[in-house]
């Protein structure tokens, strides 16, 4: 019991704020290994499981910034409908003649950095609560992106991408890699640069936080834009791994992503957690559900494993002192 | 360079129906720690507020450093070197100490792009020693006492105010010894004493000894209006509470005149009601048409005796019952079933659904009354409406007017009106006449009068001693949590706030 | 600060504050169905056969069943995102019971739904969380039971249709889908005027702290609120499964924000306390108005969706009661 070598790791595990989730990993781990004999901890399905994690990482992070900021962002399917569409669009294809290559990267990203910046004008210029105008504008865009591409697949030709995406370094898919450069990045960003930290500052308290000189609506404009670019790059990696775009590709997208940011420990009322919990989050997921698929458990218990999960992590993160009365 | 680094000169500051500032003049000088003492409602927080620049000023002169200020907000304020703790406080609790303290200036500590935590550190250190304050800078705030959250918000507006390097700035304290033990506070005012040289204190609180002991000069306000000042040293309590409560009564302000006996049948009998941490036992009981009034300062446990009556919070013990029956309240309901309405002090937030309209409002709490089967009979229910309408004297211009559009006064009477379209027996009213104009105090003052006479027991805590004493036909007072002792206020003997103000503080 | 009296902002007259406020979004509502059957008519002669009529008329009492409990949710302030899969649920559960236990199939769907919505209600008022990601859990949960039930879509065989005339069949000449929505319709005015629990749904709805120091049963509201939205969830997907003679999982997805753009739309407030049956009643015909009108005036279908995502932005921006919140998240 007086373990001290013992107590001092956990100590240290537990100040990163993420302990929880390690030790979920751990038993889903576990869980898992037991139910499909060992297959599960195979390097086969471990790289597949880090090359299925990486997009849904990548969408987790942009979507918790808003959320740790005290909003909502419903509008990710949205969103990775028309930058997807755009992205087949302007990557050589049988359809249009544009063929732009690795421009399209710095492109996508504008892209969901404009649709983001509708969002964030939304709300703090218009008072929208952003629950209500994030969803109003998924359908909008969403029609855009049918309208665009007429409600058809658009073939790329274009296989750079697939190549760099579906490749690996090291036993370690691309993608993954891709996910954890900008992990990085972004926990630089929120814990070492004036606006990150503001962020927070916001998340905890926004009245306060204005009082204090806190530019609010600024930063939550510069959210709302960081987090469509991570939808439009994310929207990007869907489609050129497939080879495919069609305004489709964003569905399925907000639920997974919006569970993902709860369990890995991302707080819904604003002003807990980071990029390192809606990626370990997301990581969780992807490895819950593909063990959920080895052990054959049937395809739309899933959707109910997922939705109990999703409502438990927000029961336990939540700070109920924050909404008083819940809505 | 005169003594007086901040002049306030025949200040008037009104709102809607009250004059908050009568003529208000006032002076800090350079180095020196200023008391200002006087009760609720006396225009300390409106003063200060002009001072830091969230107020305006009707009339008046405001000079800083000899030149006229223009303080447009409290951000200005700042940056001429005035500044303010508030006793809410406003640190954010999921950011460290550091980080709440450099909130919005955190360019200063860039290099290379990045902030440095280290650097960071350095200066939070720094800051905090000089209210010695010994807790790591990478603490949560959330994870601090109150007393230590006291201290860094201190800290941080030394800091802010020194950013702004103006000479001899002026912090002004709202009631920071509420949250601080014997031994913080001396260690509170050794700083302040050190601060003196370079910095000049308002410090405002209630604890008249600690205001007496450790200030240079006293300035006390009552009802809107500047009293007196004096050096400290020749203050004593006795004198400077007399000061501020005043003397005696005039005018029948709270027709005292028409107060009458209350019968002899017991409504409320409460034994031993405890709260851990809030209040020691405590024992009284209310009769039929008598108006019990529950005097105390902050932390004095009188406001939690009324929530545990009314539900608000469960009490930990002791029996509460009601005519003769015992009741066991652990939620508003219960008290309203038991006969135990609560009118609370903020009455627009607390006490009206203001999207719905008067009619609706009144009828809340008498909807199963007015039913015919299993159907809500509207019409008895827009009698009853009209019936209160009239009796208070509400003014709007139909009964189907959402209570969002009245005026403040009139929504306190749809709120009271519901109340008394119940069935409760015992009243409790906080704080009846806070936030209300002149013109409307009086009704209430009358109201509460009759209603007593019809027969209502209630319970009242008040702003100011002299409306305590004026409306009640007794008097409990509480102190740091427990009893002390109870005062009769009859008609024809009302007690002086002056030798009651004693047992208060 | 203690003892400040409020000053109450640009208050100059004793009376009348804040003229705003006056106009009932139930105008806003009429002008905006009148505006739409106008131009929609403009657009294609045919919009106002009475064919065509008798077809919106159909299409909104399926979104008036669903948008009637919705509303309830909405008026106390939540929202309930599983009507959909809960919908979905109904329709498979029906067509599997009807070959079973003929008619007993109809009240025992819709004591699911009113159970179903107990169940969120539940989760909303004592496990504390908040309506909105509660019922996108358990609308995802329904989704998953529905496919348990039956994976592929269940068709109504011959043998059993006629004990779908209760949707699909005419009485006196009426459809019989419109009679069911007429009277969920008056069942729930009824219910949000002259009967306690739906009045106190308004109260808890507009001040909810307020309600509580009035001694009023929360829980019990919302539980009701809740049940309400299963109870309108479970006739829509009857209604939907009859109308299509099959059920199946995915049927009621479009209905999460058809719902509640029909709550919206017609007026409801989402910030709760304001709004209702009459509301929804106006917004679902609006809703139906326009999908049938885009689609007989030739707009394409997913622009539909644009459309109507953009409508319901207008439509909360309008009647979003600001001063209740300080801040907007």
């Amino acid at each position: 019991m007086n373990n001290i070598p013992g107590r001092k790791i956990l100590a240290r595990i537990s100040k990163t704020g993420v302990g929880g989730q390690l030790f979920s990993l751990l038993l889903i781990l576990i869980l898992f290994v037991v139910g499909t004999g060992g297959e599960y901890i195979s390097i086969r399905n471990i790289q597949t499981i880090l090359g299925l994690a990486g997009i849904p990482i990548i969408i987790a992070m942009g979507l918790h910034l808003v959320i740790v900021l005290g909003a909502m962002d419903l509008s990710v399917e949205g969103i990775i409908a028309i930058c997807g569409v755009l992205t087949g669009l302007l990557l050589r294809n049988k359809i249009t003649p544009f063929d732009i290559g690795f421009w399209i990267v710095p492109i996508v990203m504008a892209a969901g950095a404009m649709i983001g910046w509708v969002n964030g004008a939304l709300n703090t210029k218009l008072r929208m609560p952003s629950f209500i105008s994030t969803l109003g504008m998924s359908w909008a865009f969403f029609g855009v992106a049918i309208l665009i591409s007429g409600g058809k697949s658009i073939h790329i030709l274009d296989d750079r991408f697939q190549r760099i995406i579906n490749g690996e370094i090291i036993g370690i898919p691309n993608i993954l890699l891709i996910a954890v450069v900008l992990l990085v990045i972004f926990q630089l960003l929120q814990t070492r640069t004036k606006f990150g930290r503001h962020v927070y500052a916001i998340g905890g308290d926004e009245q306060l936080a204005k009082q204090a000189g806190v530019k609010v609506d600024r930063v939550k404009i510069i959210s709302f834009m960081i987090a469509g670019l991570f939808y439009g790059l994310s929207a990007l990696l869907l489609v050129t791994r497939l080879s495919s775009a069609a305004a489709r590709i964003g569905n399925n997208t907000l639920f997974p992503a919006m569970t993902a940011v709860a369990v890995g420990g991302v707080a819904l009322t604003g002003g807990i957690g980071g990029a390192k919990n809606a990626a370990l989050g997301a990581l969780i997921i992807t490895a819950l559900n593909n063990g959920l698929v080895m052990m054959k458990v049937i395809p739309y218990a899933q959707d109910a494993v997922n939705g109990l999960v999703l409502i438990v992590a927000v029961a336990l993160t939540i700070d109920r002192k924050k909404l008083g009365f819940i809505k | 360079m005169s003594e007086n680094i901040l002049e306030l000169n025949n200040i008037v500051k009104t709102f809607p129906g009250v004059i908050a500032l009568k003529n208000v003049s006032m002076s800090v000088r350079r180095n020196e720690i200023l008391g200002l003492v006087g009760e609720n409602g006396a225009g300390k927080s409106t003063l200060m507020k002009i001072l830091i620049g969230l107020y305006q000023p009707d009339s008046g002169e405001f000079l800083l450093r000899g030149e006229p200020a223009m303080l447009k907000d409290p951000d200005s304020a700042m940056r001429a070197g005035i500044g303010m703790v508030f006793q809410e406080g406003c640190m954010i609790p999921n950011l460290t100490v550091m980080e709440n303290i450099f909130l919005s200036h955190e360019e200063n500590f860039r290099k290379y792009g990045l902030l440095s935590r280290s650097s960071m550190v350095r200066e939070a250190n720094k800051v905090l020693s000089a209210v010695k304050l010994h807790v790591d800078p990478n603490t949560l705030v959330a994870e601090l006492s109150a007393a230590d959250k006291q201290m860094v918000e201190i800290a941080r507006l030394l800091w802010l105010l020194r950013q702004y390097g103006q000479e001899n700035p002026i912090l002004i304290l709202d009631e920071p010894t509420t949250v601080l033990l014997r031994e913080e506070v001396q260690t509170l005012f050794e700083i302040l004493t050190e601060l003196k040289k370079s910095a000049s204190i308002v410090f405002i609180s209630h604890r008249l000894e600690e205001v007496i002991e450790n200030t240079d000069r006293i300035v006390i306000l009552k009802d809107g209006e500047f009293v007196k000042e004096m050096p400290s040293h020749e203050a004593d309590m006795a004198r400077v509470e007399g000061l501020l409560v005043g003397h005696g009564f005039s005018d029948d302000r709270y027709h005292e005149s028409d107060q009458n006996e209350p019968a002899d049948e017991i409504m409320l009998e409460v034994k031993d009601l405890v709260h851990e941490g809030q209040f020691a036992p405590i024992s009284f009981t209310l009769r039929r048409g008598e108006v019990l009034s529950l005097v105390g300062l902050i932390g004095s446990g009188k406001e939690e005796v009324c929530r545990c009556l009314s539900g608000l919070a469960p009490a930990d013990g002791g029996t509460v019952a009601v005519q003769g029956k015992r009741a066991f309240i652990r939620t508003p309901k219960d008290a309203i079933r038991a006969g135990i309405g609560y009118i609370p002090v903020d009455r627009r937030s607390d006490g009206l659904a203001l999207d719905l309209n008067v009619e609706e409002n009144i009828n809340l709490l008498v909807l199963k009354k007015y039913q015919t089967g299993p159907f809500s009979n509207l019409k008895s229910e827009h009698q009853n409406a009209k019936f209160w309408v009239k009796e208070n004297n509400i003014k709007t211009p139909s009964l189907r007017t959402r209570t969002a559009n009245l005026s403040g006064g009139n929504q306190q009477k749809v709120v009271l009106s519901k109340w008394l379209s119940s069935s409760v027996k015992v009243l409790i009213v906080d704080h009846p006449t806070r936030g209300i104009d002149v013109g409307a105090k009086d009704e209430i003052y009358r109201r509460l009068r009759s209603l007593s006479d019809e027969g209502m027991s209630i319970i009242v805590m008040c702003d100011t001693l002299e409306e305590d004493i004026g409306l009640s036909h007794r008097m409990i007072i509480m102190k740091d949590g427990a009893f002390v002792r109870e005062v009769p206020c009859p008609r024809s003997e009302k007690p002086r706030p002056v030798d009651i103000i004693g047992y208060v503080v | 600060m203690s003892g400040e009296p409020t000053p109450a902002a640009g208050e100059k007259k004793p009376l009348l504050v804040n003229r705003k406020r006056q106009f009932p979004a139930i105008y806003f509502a009429l002008g905006l169905l009148v505006l739409f059957i106008v131009l929609f008519s403009i657009g294609n002669k045919g919009f106002l056969s009475a064919y065509n009529v008798r077809n919106i008329g159909m299409s909104a009492s399926i979104l008036l069943a669903v948008g009637l409990g919705q509303v309830c949710t909405i008026l106390t302030g939540g929202i309930d995102l599983s009507v959909g899969g809960l919908m979905s649920l109904v329709s498979v559960l029906f067509m599997v019971l009807l070959p079973m236990v003929g008619y007993w199939a109809y009240p025992i769907c819709i004591l699911v739904g009113v159970f179903a919505g107990y169940l969120n209600g539940n989760l909303l008022s004592r496990v504390r969380i908040p309506s909105f990601i509660a019922t996108l859990g358990t609308g995802g949960i329904f989704v998953s039971v529905a496919y348990l039930i039956s994976p592929v879509a269940i068709s109504a065989p011959k043998a059993i249709q006629p004990l779908l005339e209760i949707v699909n069949g005419t009485t006196f000449g009426v459809r019989n889908i419109l009679i069911i929505g007429a009277l969920m319709f008056v069942g729930f005015l009824v219910l949000e005027r002259y009967t306690i629990i739906g009045r106190h749904i308004f109260y808890v709805g507009s001040n909810v702290r307020m309600s509580w120091l009035s001694g009023l049963n929360v829980t019990r509201i919302k539980n009701v609120a809740f049940s309400l939205s299963g109870f309108g969830a479970a006739v829509a997907g009857i209604m939907l499964a009859s109308r299509q003679y099959s059920g199946y999982p995915t049927i009621g997805t479009v209905y999460i924000l058809n719902s509640i753009a029909t709550v919206v739309v017609g007026g409801t407030a989402m910030t709760g306390g304001a709004g209702g049956a009459l509301n929804t009643l106006i917004g679902a015909i609006i809703m139906s108005v326009l999908q049938n009108g885009m689609t007989v005036v030739g707009i394409d279908v997913y622009f539909q969706q644009t459309l109507l995502g953009l409508l319901i932005i207008l439509s909360v921006a309008v009647t979003f009661d600001r001063s209740k919140l300080a801040i907007i998240k």
